[in-house]
């Protein structure tokens, strides 16, 4: 919806945004070709998610917070496992660790496959959406589903269902799965690593709008390998921190137009910070796999990429990474790991902190002495991604304020997309207005 | 084709009468002892279907509806690939909206686009009164389960081509 001012402004405004996860509006206002208000509007209610994790046990925040996405509760059971334990002064032994890494795998599969092929592709495809798409393009669809369900199977074996999985426990799984249980996924894997491929082939031909955005990236970055379910947090400026620190530098705030809270690193002051695909890809490019890494290369990604339009193909050599990981893992478990470590409560603070499919989630828990939590918080990347939508939507408009308004709405639409904004993990998140003048 | 009937009840049991699609579904479990192929199963996730149905060429799909009618109201929908597509009013919203959101319509207009719907699809909606979290099953829609679940059966016995006897 557009409308123009008596003051010869316009507003520029997308009640209910399209292909993104949750319920959000886009308000836009122009005056003399230049952004006077840009507001990511969530307006998904509450959900207290932190409030009504005081009191409960230390054992339940796993099982209680996967309820808060469907699409990468993984993300939200290790990061509440890795705090936990943290707070218990419990340390898991390597082979737990690798079991959680493979279970992360199967959600970013089936998280990046959901969001490049059913909700970003048809921007640069010229669809309404993954149904017109399909009608045209059928194979390039079955690619996507073909993805999902790989990434489906393998938390179905990890985790005991695809959704909410339930085999998660502080300190471990309450079952470890079989040698043959996940050898069996080897064919599967298989055929998901070249759909992986193939995806990096087909979105980096697509075509990109020139955008560099200058945000500083922060992401995770464990000991070795691609950050995915841990890490010490990193920055493109240089200015990394443990995860214990998190609260120290990163400080969430409310502003009127978002259920959400912001998130801004060390006061603000050097701009809008950025979690996810790109600023993983940036500061941990040196950490791919040999085949992701050519992927990479043969996309044309370089050693930093700074155009939020191209997050699809980071999305895509994630894929490759993901699942490259999975078959390595897989291929290199043996039988007889016991499941669990105890993790006996104990009064005190733990901090934890995971790579969801959508960046940093960080988690942290104050615990009594009989292990009831007394208090919670948790900082999702969409949040933490609402500053840096809101900036790359100012400088679009600006940009390309000469096209139509319908074109510019569907840009601008585009670029939320462009960070898989999950606005129900967020208000734990969109509708467009653009007003012109 | 497995010409096994495939009946799915959809649906969250958590949140109040969207259970009825699983409450409908255990009931026709409960008298599989009397007929042989029919498979039935349950879920959360209407995009399940996608791989559900694969296979198979009779499916019955038992959702909770909301339309206006009064709670516990049973509704019978032919959507399979024999059966017009549904109006674009039904999906479009859905079917463009983030995959939290992708419903019953949008799974059933994809498969078709995909060529990957069943000939013969129906759907028994129950008229929803209450889909609250936490919530069970309203007085009106438990009491319409039974007769869900013997409109289910007479789907499941109809003479459709291709099914096992």
């Amino acid at each position: 919806m557009n409308h123009r001012l008596t003051d010869g402004g316009q507003v520029m405004h997308v009640s209910t945004l399209a292909r993104v996860e949750g319920e959000g509006a886009m308000h836009i206002e122009l005056r003399d070709g230049r952004v006077t208000d840009v507001q990511l509007r969530i307006y998904e209610p509450p959900r207290f998610y932190e409030a009504f994790l005081r009191g409960r046990a230390w054992t339940e925040p796993p099982d209680i917070t996967a309820r808060i996405c469907g699409i990468c509760p993984v993300a939200y059971q290790m990061s509440a496992c890795w705090a936990i334990e943290d707070a218990c002064g419990v340390s898991v032994p390597e082979a737990i660790r690798l079991m959680r890494r493979l279970l992360y795998c199967g959600e970013w599969i089936e998280s990046h496959a959901l969001h490049v092929f059913l909700l970003h592709a048809p921007d640069f495809l010229g669809y309404d959406g993954a149904i017109d798409l399909a009608a045209d393009h059928p194979s390039v669809v079955e690619i996507g589903l073909r993805l999902k369900k790989a990434g489906n199977q393998l938390m179905t074996v990890v985790g005991g269902r695809s959704i909410h999985p339930i085999n998660v426990r502080v300190g471990g799984f309450h079952r470890m799965p079989l040698t043959s249980e996940l050898r069996a996924l080897r064919p599967v894997l298989e055929q998901a690593r070249e759909d992986a491929l193939a995806t990096v082939r087909l979105v980096s031909g697509f075509d990109f709008p020139e955008m560099e955005q200058p945000y500083e990236y922060v992401a995770l970055r464990p000991e070795a390998g691609y950050p995915i379910e841990e890490g010490r947090v990193v920055t493109s400026e240089g200015n990394g921190f443990e995860v214990r620190d998190f609260p120290a530098h990163i400080d969430e705030f409310q502003v009127p137009h978002s259920h959400a809270l912001h998130a801004r690193l060390d006061g603000g002051a050097r701009g809008p910070y950025v979690v996810g695909p790109l600023a993983r890809y940036t500061l941990n490019h040196d950490r791919l796999g040999d085949l992701a890494a050519e992927a990479a290369r043969e996309a044309g990604l370089g050693a930093v990429c700074r155009n939020p339009f191209r997050s699809i193909v980071v999305r895509a050599v994630e894929l490759v990474e993901a699942v490259s990981e999975a078959l390595r893992i897989i291929d290199g478990w043996s039988d007889g790991v016991p499941p669990s470590v105890p993790v006996p409560p104990c009064a005190g603070e733990g901090f934890g902190a995971s790579e969801a499919p959508r960046g940093i989630l960080f988690h942290r828990y104050v615990l009594d002495d009989d292990g009831t939590i007394r208090d919670a918080q948790i900082v999702p990347p969409t949040s933490q991604n609402q500053a840096g939508v809101e900036a790359d939507l100012r400088a679009l408009v600006e940009t390309w304020v000469d096209l139509d308004d319908h074109a510019l709405q569907h840009r601008c639409e585009h670029a939320i997309r462009n960070y898989d904004p999950c606005i129900s993990c967020a208000t734990h998140f969109l509708d467009l207005t653009v007003d012109r003048s | 084709m497995t010409g096994v009937t495939l009946v799915v009840g959809l649906g969250s049991p958590d949140r109040g009468d969207d259970g009825v699609g699983p409450a409908v579904a255990h009931a026709v479990a409960t008298g599989l002892t009397r007929h042989t192929g029919v498979l039935v199963r349950t879920h959360e996730d209407p995009t399940a279907l996608l791989d559900l149905w694969e296979g198979h060429d009779h499916v019955v799909v038992i959702d909770a509806v909301v339309t206006g009618e009064p709670a516990g109201t049973l509704r019978r929908i032919d959507v399979g690939a024999d059966a017009p597509p549904l109006p674009a009013g039904t999906w479009a919203e859905t079917g463009s909206a983030g995959t939290h959101a992708f419903g019953l319509a949008a799974t059933v207009e994809l498969s078709r686009a995909l060529h990957r719907l069943p000939s013969h699809v129906v759907v028994v909606g129950v008229e929803a009164e209450c889909l609250d979290l936490g919530a069970s099953l309203s007085p009106p829609v438990a009491a319409a389960v039974a007769d869900a679940a013997d409109l289910v059966w007479s789907e499941v016995t109809a003479d459709v081509p291709g099914r096992a006897g």
